[in-house]
């Protein structure tokens, strides 16, 4: 291949700009495959030639992560979520209707005409609007099958009008107002923006000028409540605030007007005329101030609030994500500077170890001793990493905190360096996050600007630098020692420990890496003492948890409750239960490394030990709801199908055994399973499980281990040809009974014409055509399709 | 000095040192795969996996990373320890593409290496052929002529025109061999003092006779014939063999120093009981029983023939009494009952060793099982592309040299390079690994031949990363690197270069430090690399 010389000259600026060391390999290609969309091979051996990075390790590392891509891409990338919460609401089914809409061939992942190229990812992290699917920029929640045409042409349209690219909602606040006015807060979370709120942000924005209201129209993180998003809190001094859910759009301008009296005669009068005009033209009286309102005080949104309590997520919903000003006028930086003023190290240490914090991320390690060990390691230079490799398919929580709480991640951080005699710190970030990387950047660019970061913490003689890596795409980066591996530009294979991190961690010093939430809580207990934390929780499990609720639940969404809060708790009354209709079967906690916990045990606590008890474990927090219509064979398959993909392929237990577990499952669910197949699979669980080299591997047989332990009459009626939960195709048939009235919606909306259009006359499927999409059965107004 | 305990056994060792090499200290075998000292540990094949108690927690980790502190206790040599350790080898066998053994070689009952032996002939060697061929057949001119060859059924080359004339080739090396005017015998093996009576001159015994001869044992071999052979000699009478054949190979028996007592009836003339009295162990071969000699044998009988009341040691109802053959039930095919001989001979040896008699296992192979078309294709490269020879002096006389070598480059070369100097076959044997234990998709069977003298077969790569580490280590050029992730993990050149290219230097290094038979580097002279890249 010739190199064409722009290539050639993009890829010298680029050594230029980010260093020919070795470690710089993952941003270099992260540059390339952003300005080209794949990675050109002429480019990589100029990558070698002008650096010391060697062909064999930027083989190795484009090869290994999920990001890089070898061909290049159609017009537009369509992204389908394959996470835990969209995998339960039929994201299989999803992305074979988009592939046969957009005319995508088995095998490959373009269309011939090269407009779209179909990319699964392993979670966006927007669980509670599964099944989501992103279109370039735009992330679209709940899309069924059957919406799929709409939603390409919709997205065409916008492309064509230039609006979808995503909306610039992400500029630092400036000066932030001392004046506390009347405020019109929106949620501008991930999730909230893929139901429009960015497009709701500027609307509102739009109607307050034109209206002439004085007002603030403020961005803020996550409000927590992901199913009545886009959320909206109307803030005016001496009344009480007053909240609307799931406001469109179009509505911005009548919200404004019920709200705020403008300041004119003359405008008083344009408003009243403009809502009579709105309600001839909408033909209907039904005003956003009543349809939407919200009463926080009482029913459902009481019922989600009333049990949490919020430390990582404090203030939840009124902070401007990127307000210094406001932060700090909520105690922002009070812990780091009682750090820095009033505690020794050892003191701080000692707090950390009072509270109780246990590690956030997974296994639950006590982050007091944590911190010790790396404060005792010998070292002149040791470093903090802020872990927000929030890899598992099903949780979100570590990326709404980043979004929504940057100063206050940056301040747990900076107090984790001041105790452990840290002066770099880290933030791995995944790039699947792009607004997390954002805010965060904006954050510390803030941060520096004023001197608060950088040579001197807060404006103190310590010195304290920040700098962000992001991942490229490879859930076994979340393990310590994969992610260092990451930074350090390798491969992200795991190694053996002993040497632990805190002794020989990145570049060979110490080195503490803590989860994400885990720093969110350690502001908190120094500001409030580590006694304060530790009366939270439970006997051995300390302070708060923060949960992705999602799935199939009424009211999904970003929780955080006490430690010991019972599943049934959190599932019932946080989450309203299961939809009508349907019975709650068991919840998924802990992503690939948990496990299932069936209902009939809903009133375990969620705490380290029960949670390891039953089988599954805390994981980082992602609870996807499961009802009598999922299939648990099925789960345990679709985890095994992640992790076998995600092993990073060392070591022989899981590279291997994680894909013959796979297909033993694979058998099952397609009807060729047999009796001694359980015992095998419980045999390699164990050996997996035993064996494997990380905590990726030994945790990778706990779907099975869980499912077959609390369902294995569902695998022993796999064994006989059927599906309980009619969730496995190979073993289920559509029918359409008498209910059928014969109204055509099902012929029309089936995509391969397996039911005739016959008016007016039972329909039928034809068996040999039906590809299972579900579509019938879900658009039939009748109830008529069964699953049998 | 750190002090550990493995087994229940303490060591002392030097910081820094690992469990492995503690374990290597007390002499205890742990498997490795992926360890290489010069390479560190690589921590990938997990099958040197030990039970570690520490701190008052348990569990298991590769000894070969795993640095001595003070207090550790460690299982190896445990039921559990093993069972982790066989999977971790099944696992790896499960995804491993490639025959250790050729099919021809796995049906062979006596084990002959076929291949082997067609390869010598091909390169004109065929004192290292009659070695090869005498490693296995105690016969071999007579099974060059009379065996059934399974051998053939089972040749590659059969689904494209016709098997390898294995059995003809056979016959060269035997009567080449014969030829010569000392004809080569295989060396005995030291004098064990051990005395063995072997009843019955027809194939069994013979075999078994060899078998013992070869290990150092003192055999005598009685039959009530006036001359040995006993069922072969009805061949001869018939016309089917000849009888300076049968006589040559017994003449070559007597060099090995295996004694004959013919004309004498055991049992009758000569009362088993008196040989057991004489003898450390009693053979009885003797053949179909007739009804009036049963009495005669004094050991337990069925209907069939003896009674054997261990089968997997040969043993008769009485003790030191061992009997195996049409003597125990009709066996009708020659080689067939040559290998019961073979067989017995070997657990007779153990019992004489004072160990638990048992048959030796057969050798470990992993199993390709039925190729794909574009898979044989690769087989079919460099082989003699010519249909069967024939011999132009008449079947009755034989192929010459140059025939036999022309059928010789037949040969597929089905059987893996590494056969016999693979770790993986190795403890596979030891563990007793099943090879068959997961159901499994098997990938394609690869070769990437080089324009040099590389061959890599990625499908036998473990992905152990030895390869790569010594390519790093030697600052290649290019190198060698894995690619991809999870289950379809591959090692390779980068950038889709040729697997070649990575290994400039350090090819031949790599080859020999490779754990199995992923890579092999030519030496002009060697058939076997080249698939018969000779001319032909």
């Amino acid at each position: 291949m010739s190199a064409d010389p722009l290539i050639l000259q993009f890829v010298d600026e680029t050594v230029d700009r980010l260093g020919t060391s070795k470690d710089a390999v993952i941003p270099i290609l992260q540059a390339l495959q952003e300005r080209y969309r794949y990675l050109p091979e002429p480019a990589l051996r100029r990558v070698c030639e002008r650096s010391q990075i060697t062909p064999s390790q930027i083989w190795g590392i484009a090869t290994f992560y999920d990001q890089f891509r070898h061909k290049p891409v159609g017009k537009h990338i369509v992204h389908v979520c394959h996470g835990t919460a969209c995998h339960v609401t039929g994201a299989d089914r999803v992305e074979e209707s988009l592939r046969r809409h957009l005319g995508i061939k088995p095998g490959e992942d373009t269309d011939a005409e090269g407009r779209f190229t179909i990319e699964p990812v392993a979670c966006l992290g927007c669980c509670t609007l599964a099944p989501v699917v992103k279109l370039d920029q735009v992330t679209k929640g709940m899309v069924e099958t059957e919406h799929v045409p709409t939603v390409i042409q919709e997205f065409l349209e916008a492309h064509a009008e230039g609006m979808a690219e995503g909306t610039g909602t992400e500029h630092p606040a400036g000066e932030s107002s001392e004046i506390l006015g009347p405020e019109i807060r929106v949620g501008l979370g991930s999730c909230c923006m893929a139901k429009g709120s960015d497009r709701l942000f500027e609307e509102l924005n739009q109607a307050a000028r034109l209206v002439g209201v004085a007002v603030n129209v403020k961005r803020v993180g996550c409000v927590g409540m992901c199913h009545r998003t886009p959320m909206v809190e109307i803030v005016q001094p001496g009344r009480a605030s007053r909240f609307y859910a799931a406001v469109k759009p179009n509505e911005a301008r009548q919200l404004v007007l019920e709200n705020f009296r403008p300041p004119s005669l003359w405008r008083r009068v344009a408003r009243s005329a403009a809502r009579a005009v709105d309600r001839i033209l909408l033909e209907q009286d039904d005003s956003p101030t009543t349809r939407c309102a919200v009463d926080m005080k009482a029913g459902p949104a009481q019922a989600f609030l009333g049990r949490q309590v919020h430390i990582a997520s404090e203030h939840f919903g009124n902070l401007d994500p990127l307000d210094l000003e406001e932060y700090l006028r909520h105690d922002g930086f009070a812990g780091l500077r009682r750090c820095l003023v009033e505690l020794t190290p050892d003191q701080v240490i000692e707090q950390i170890t009072k509270s109780g914090l246990r590690g956030r991320g997974g296994a639950g390690f006590p982050t007091g001793p944590k911190w010790k060990v790396v404060r005792g390691a010998p070292g002149e230079t040791k470093y903090v990493i802020c872990n927000g490799d929030e890899g598992d398919p099903g949780a979100f929580m570590d990326r709404m905190l980043l979004e929504s709480f940057p100063f206050r991640i940056i301040e747990g951080l900076a107090i984790s360096a001041l105790a452990t005699g840290a002066t770099e710190g880290i933030f791995y970030v995944r790039r699947e996050y792009p607004l997390a990387v954002k805010r965060i950047q904006a954050a510390i660019d803030l941060l520096v600007k004023r001197g608060w970061l950088g040579d001197r913490l807060l404006g103190t003689p310590h010195p304290f630098r920040v700098q962000i890596k992001e991942g490229a795409g490879a859930f076994v980066c979340g393990e310590e020692t994969a992610l260092i591996a990451s930074i350090e530009g390798r491969r992200g294979m795991p190694r053996l420990r002993p040497p632990f991190p805190a002794e020989s961690g990145l570049w060979g010093r110490p080195t503490l890496i803590n989860n994400v939430e885990t720093l969110a809580c350690v502001p908190w207990i120094l500001r409030k003492g580590g006694e304060a934390f530790a009366a939270i929780g439970t006997k051995l499990s300390k302070g708060t948890k923060v949960f992705a609720l999602a799935g199939k639940v009424v009211r999904g969404g970003l929780i955080e409750v006490p430690m010991g809060t019972t599943i049934r708790e959190i599932v019932d009354e946080i989450g309203g239960g299961v939809p009508a209709g349907r019975r709650f079967k068991a919840v998924q906690i802990g992503g690939p490394s948990g496990g299932c916990v069936p209902a009939r045990l809903a009133d375990t606590p969620v705490d380290y030990e029960s949670l390891r008890e039953v089988g599954a474990i805390m994981g980082s927090g992602g609870l996807v709801v499961l009802d009598d219509t999922d299939c648990m064979v099925d789960i345990a398959r679709y985890f095994l199908r992640f992790t076998q993909d995600q092993s990073c392929g060392k070591c022989t237990f899981c590279r291997v055994g994680t894909r013959r577990m796979l297909d033993v499952l694979e058998m099952i669910c397609a009807g060729k399973g047999r009796p001694e197949h359980l015992g095998e699979l419980e045999r390699l669980a164990q050996s997996v499980g035993q064996g494997s080299l990380c905590g990726l591997g030994k945790t990778a047989p706990n779907p099975i281990v869980t499912t077959l332990r609390y369902f294995r009459d569902e695998y022993e009626a796999h064994l006989q040809g059927r599906c309980p939960s009619g969730r496995c195709a190979a073993l289920v048939r559509y029918h359409i009974n008498e209910r059928c009235t014969g109204c055509t919606l099902c012929s029309q909306q089936c995509p391969v014409d397996a039911i005739p259009y016959q008016a007016y006359q039972r329909h039928e499927i034809r068996q040999e055509l039906c590809t299972k999409c579900d579509t019938c059965r879900r658009v039939c107004p009748y109830g008529a399709v069964e699953v049998r | 000095m750190i002090p550990i305990t493995i087994d229940g056994r303490e060591v002392e060792l030097e910081d820094g040192k690992t469990i492995l090499d503690g374990a290597r200290q007390l002499g205890i075998d742990i498997p490795t795969l992926c360890y290489l000292e010069r390479c560190g540990p690589m921590t990938s094949c997990l099958v040197c996996v030990v039970k570690l108690r520490l701190n008052g927690r348990t569990s298991v980790v590769p000894s070969c990373g795993m640095k001595v502190v003070p207090g550790m206790v460690v299982e190896s040599e445990t039921a559990e320890v093993h069972e982790l350790r066989r999977s971790a080898l099944e696992l790896l066998l499960s995804d491993h593409v490639g025959d250790c053994l050729s099919p021809c070689a796995r049906i062979c009952p006596l084990g002959l290496n076929i291949p082997q032996m067609l390869r010598q002939v091909q390169l004109g060697r065929p004192e290292e052929a009659a070695a090869t061929v005498r490693s296995a057949l105690a016969l071999p001119a007579v099974l060059g002529r009379m065996c059934h060859r399974p051998c053939e059924n089972g040749c590659r080359r059969s689904a494209c025109d016709s098997a390898a004339a294995i059995r003809d080739v056979e016959r060269f090396v035997a009567d080449t061999n014969q030829g010569r005017p000392q004809p080569f015998l295989p060396p005995r093996k030291k004098e064990t003092g051990r005395r063995v009576a072997v009843v019955g001159a027809g194939p069994t015994g013979l075999a078994a006779a060899y078998e013992l001869a070869r290990n150092g044992h003192a055999c005598v071999v009685w039959d009530r014939a006036g001359v040995p052979g006993g069922s072969l000699r009805r061949e001869v009478e018939a016309g089917r063999l000849e009888a300076a054949v049968l006589e040559a190979e017994i003449r070559d028996l007597k060099r090995m120093g295996i004694e004959f007592r013919s004309g004498v009836t055991v049992g009758k003339d000569h009362p088993i009981a008196q040989l057991v009295t004489e003898f450390d162990a009693v053979f009885l071969a003797v053949g179909e029983v007739a009804e009036a000699d049963r009495e005669g044998l004094g050991v337990a009988m069925t209907a069939a023939g003896v009674k054997i009341v261990r089968a997997d040691a040969f043993m008769t109802s009485v003790e030191r009494v061992f009997s195996a053959g049409s003597a125990v039930r009709p066996i009708k095919q020659l080689v067939k009952a040559m290998a019961e001989g073979q067989m017995a001979a070997e657990a007779i040896g153990e019992f004489l060793a004072g160990h638990d008699p048992r048959k030796t296992p057969k050798p470990f192979s992993s199993v390709m099982g039925r190729l794909e078309k574009t898979e044989l294709q690769l087989f079919h490269l460099g082989a003699n592309p010519a249909p069967r020879v024939v011999a132009r002096c008449g079947v009755g006389v034989g192929y010459d040299p140059s025939e036999a070598a022309h059928e010789s480059a037949r040969c597929l070369h089905c059987d893996c390079r590494a056969a016999g100097d693979c770790r993986l076959q190795h403890y596979s044997q030891v563990y007793g690994a099943e090879f068959g234990r997961f159901p499994r998709q098997r990938r394609p069977f690869e070769q990437q031949q080089h324009p040099g003298r590389v061959l890599f077969e990625p499908g036998k790569c473990i992905l152990c990363g030895i390869c790569v580490k010594i390519a790093s280590d030697a600052a290649e050029p290019l190198g060698l690197t894995f690619v991809g992730r999870g289950f379809e993990v591959r090692v390779a050149a980068p950038l889709d270069e040729a697997f070649e290219r990575g290994l400039q230097k350090v090819a031949l290094e790599c080859a020999e430090a490779c754990p199995t038979g992923a890579i092999e580097v030519a030496s002009p002279t060697d058939a076997h690399w080249s698939h018969g890249k000779l001319s032909v």
